[in-house]
């Protein structure tokens, strides 16, 4: 497969997201702009400017009408994605590291960060989508419809499962949380990594009914999101940034490496920057994706499984569709199972 | 679900690196009934289709300076193969005027997709990318180099092989693994310049070598024979054949495991020739000769394994295979000299 090689970044990616059909990707970097791709040939459709800050993450509304975005300056915006315009801005008073829609667009969940003696919160907000023809985008709720503050450990991550009954956070301590959306009591609370080595990531398999954690402790795991029960451990030589779950194959990706601060220490085959693909079920590592030239910080796949796409610490997006190894690839018991 | 038709726009202006082609379109996630095949063929070589008009290349100097500042129209031929000629002018960094020709061929591509996302690939670019011409610009996106991706539960050993015989350092080690060494003086298991006898029992010719050095020396600077003082050519000096038999034989083994495959259908792939072979062993490169305009296969591949036994069992097996309609002949390819 031949990467596609998008560079309109100046500094390192923060995350990567594909739109439900998968035909449009949007990155954040921490150079204040945020980007939209096709994703079948890696055109630019354009950018949408107006974060003072580094933008740390990036979300998608399931019918691409509307993107949220949450940044270092202390502000979630929301963005009509056809035009670019910045449609509705939030203030808070701390950066924002998450942001997430539920599965029906209708809220938008975000995650702050703990400084400056305010407590890390995850906020909800009601989502509009104005008249349907995209005008009156820009009337959207003032104030959020929840607030969970997190007293113990900050949340790092955090999303929505199947239908959007559980809120899923990640936190700074190696725990994974299960929080009750309408009132936002604490449902469960379960030391899924070690302890105190952050969750870097959270992303849910397509129907949301588990989600899989990428963590500092060099470990993902796949986890229930119902009962918050670990189903499964994949483990890596090297702190991981990002995991991601496949569609139509059963494999896993896992995206990290050094610390960005011990890169320079270190050359690039030591520095472990490659995207590691791991069979769902069985756990093993089934192969590895050289290319970029720094930590990978994020990893997406595309809805329909068909590619994916890597942000790295260099600047660099890249987008592999997979080719035929790739889909052929069985083990001896998946090959029986299917001659049946 | 709806159909949407789309003419996918094929003239990104990328008369630089025509590997642009390579961008995969619309890999769609809905049924794609055909795959999009837009080929950039070059009418000349790199340096010839740019053809570059400096001042001094006009009939007529006078008429320099209303010619200056216009570029004449562009111009599209359409040629019998379906392809399309388009020559169009441009200024350089220098302010000369460039001829680009480009020949283009586009096909159209139909596939079904959501009526959504049909609708999005009409919208105009904003931000950044405000009033930029459609399609992939060159300062946001490049191709990468090809990787090889296949998954496979002992990639670990595997990626250990291709390392390991991958570096020619790895390979001449491998092959001077189980040779001995032989002292040309005792005929012991050490370098003849290690031999404990060296001072004692040294062969006479090359004693008497090393001391017409001092005084014969441009001689020997000349690269004549240690002997006498005629020209030697170089195999036929001593130690001479040695080396050029291992050169040969480094070529010979690697045509050894070579197969040449004739009668291969026109539309044949080069992975899935690979696929075909790589059931023997580890094939280390694959050939499918193709023609230049067209990029259809010319009828023959080169197939090339790791292993002979590999090859010979391979030729065995897939001599009279049926492949894509026709019938694989499958036998060892001879040296070229």
């Amino acid at each position: 497969m031949r990467p596609i090689l998008l560079s309109g970044h100046e500094r390192s990616l923060t995350q990567i997201k594909f739109n439900k059909d998968g035909d449009l990707i949007f990155s954040t970097s921490k150079d204040k702009v945020v980007c939209a791709w096709w994703s079948a040939n890696g055109e630019r459709l354009g950018t949408y400017s107006g974060h003072q800050g580094a933008v740390w993450t990036v979300d998608v509304s399931p019918n691409t009408v509307l993107l949220a975005t949450g940044s270092a300056d202390n502000t979630v915006r929301l963005w009509n994605i056809k035009t670019g315009e910045c449609v509705k801005t939030w203030d808070f008073p701390t950066a924002v590291k998450r942001v997430a829609f539920s599965p029906d667009g209708s809220k938008l969940l975000a995650v702050t960060e703990k400084r400056m003696g305010f407590l890390g919160t995850i906020v909800v907000f009601d989502i509009a989508y104005g008249d349907g023809n995209l005008n009156d985008l820009d009337v959207q709720a003032e104030e959020p419809s929840l607030r969970i503050t997190c007293d113990e450990s900050k949340a790092t991550v955090a999303g929505w499962s199947y239908l959007g009954k559980y809120i899923i956070a990640g936190h700074e301590d190696g725990s994974v949380s299960q929080y009750d959306p309408k009132t936002g009591d604490q449902l469960e609370n379960v030391q899924a990594h070690e302890f105190d080595h952050q969750i870097n990531d959270l992303q849910f398999s397509p129907d949301r009914t588990y989600f899989i954690t990428a963590s500092k402790d060099k470990s993902a795991k796949l986890i229930s999101a119902s009962n918050l029960a670990i189903l499964k451990t994949y483990v890596a030589d090297t702190p991981l940034n990002s995991a991601s779950i496949t569609a139509q194959k059963d494999y896993v990706i896992l995206g990290g490496g050094q610390a960005a601060m011990d890169v320079t220490t270190t050359s690039a085959r030591q520095g472990k920057f490659e995207a590691r693909f791991y069979h769902k079920v069985f756990e093993d590592e089934i192969g590895r994706v050289r290319g970029h030239f720094g930590p990978l910080n994020t990893i997406d796949v595309h809805p329909a499984g068909t590619a994916y796409a890597s942000g790295g610490e260099d600047g660099y997006v890249r987008v592999h569709h997979f080719d035929k190894p790739y889909f052929d690839f069985m083990y001896e018991v998946e090959r029986e199972q299917q001659r049946k | 679900m709806k159909i949407a038709a789309n003419e996918i726009h094929n003239g990104f202006a990328f008369e630089e690196i025509p590997e642009i082609q390579q961008l995969p379109h619309h890999t769609t996630t809905h049924h794609v009934s055909t795959r999009e095949v837009s080929i950039f063929t070059r009418k000349n070589s790199p340096d010839l289709s740019l053809t570059i008009f400096s001042n001094y290349s006009n009939a007529d100097w006078a008429d320099d300076d209303e010619f200056e500042d216009t570029l004449p129209a562009n111009q599209i031929i359409e040629n019998k193969d379906g392809t399309k000629t388009v020559i169009s002018y441009r200024f350089n960094d220098e302010n000369k005027k460039v001829k680009v020709t480009r020949r283009i061929k586009s096909t159209v591509v139909r596939e079904h997709v959501n009526p959504q996302v049909a609708e999005r690939r009409s919208w105009a670019k904003f931000g950044l990318e405000k009033g930029h011409a459609p399609g992939p610009s060159f300062d946001t996106t490049s191709v990468g180099e090809n990787l090889i991706f296949r998954p496979s539960t002992n990639w670990k050993a595997q990626a250990a092989e291709v390392e390991k015989n991958g570096g020619e350092q790895g390979s001449m080690k491998d092959q001077l693994k189980d040779k001995k060494v032989k002292c040309r003086i005792c005929s012991g298991e050490h370098f003849t310049a290690r031999c404990p006898f060296k001072d004692t029992m040294a062969p006479v010719e090359e004693a008497t070598g090393g001391a017409d050095i001092g005084v014969d020396d441009a001689g020997a600077a000349g690269g004549l024979g240690a002997g006498s003082s005629s020209y030697v050519p170089p195999h036929m000096r001593k130690g001479g054949t040695a080396g050029g038999e291992k050169m040969g034989g480094r070529f010979e083994k690697d045509d050894l495991a070579t197969l040449r495959v004739t009668n291969v259908s026109e539309l044949a792939e080069e992975q899935e020739l690979r696929d075909l072979f790589e059931r023997f062993g580890r094939v280390t490169r694959v050939f499918l000769a193709r023609d230049r305009e067209t990029q259809r296969a010319k009828g023959f591949a080169f197939i090339s394994y790791a292993d002979r036994g590999d090859a010979a069992r391979a030729c065995e097996k897939m001599d009279g295979f049926g492949y894509r309609h026709l019938i694989l002949r499958v036998e060892f390819a001879k040296r070229t000299t």
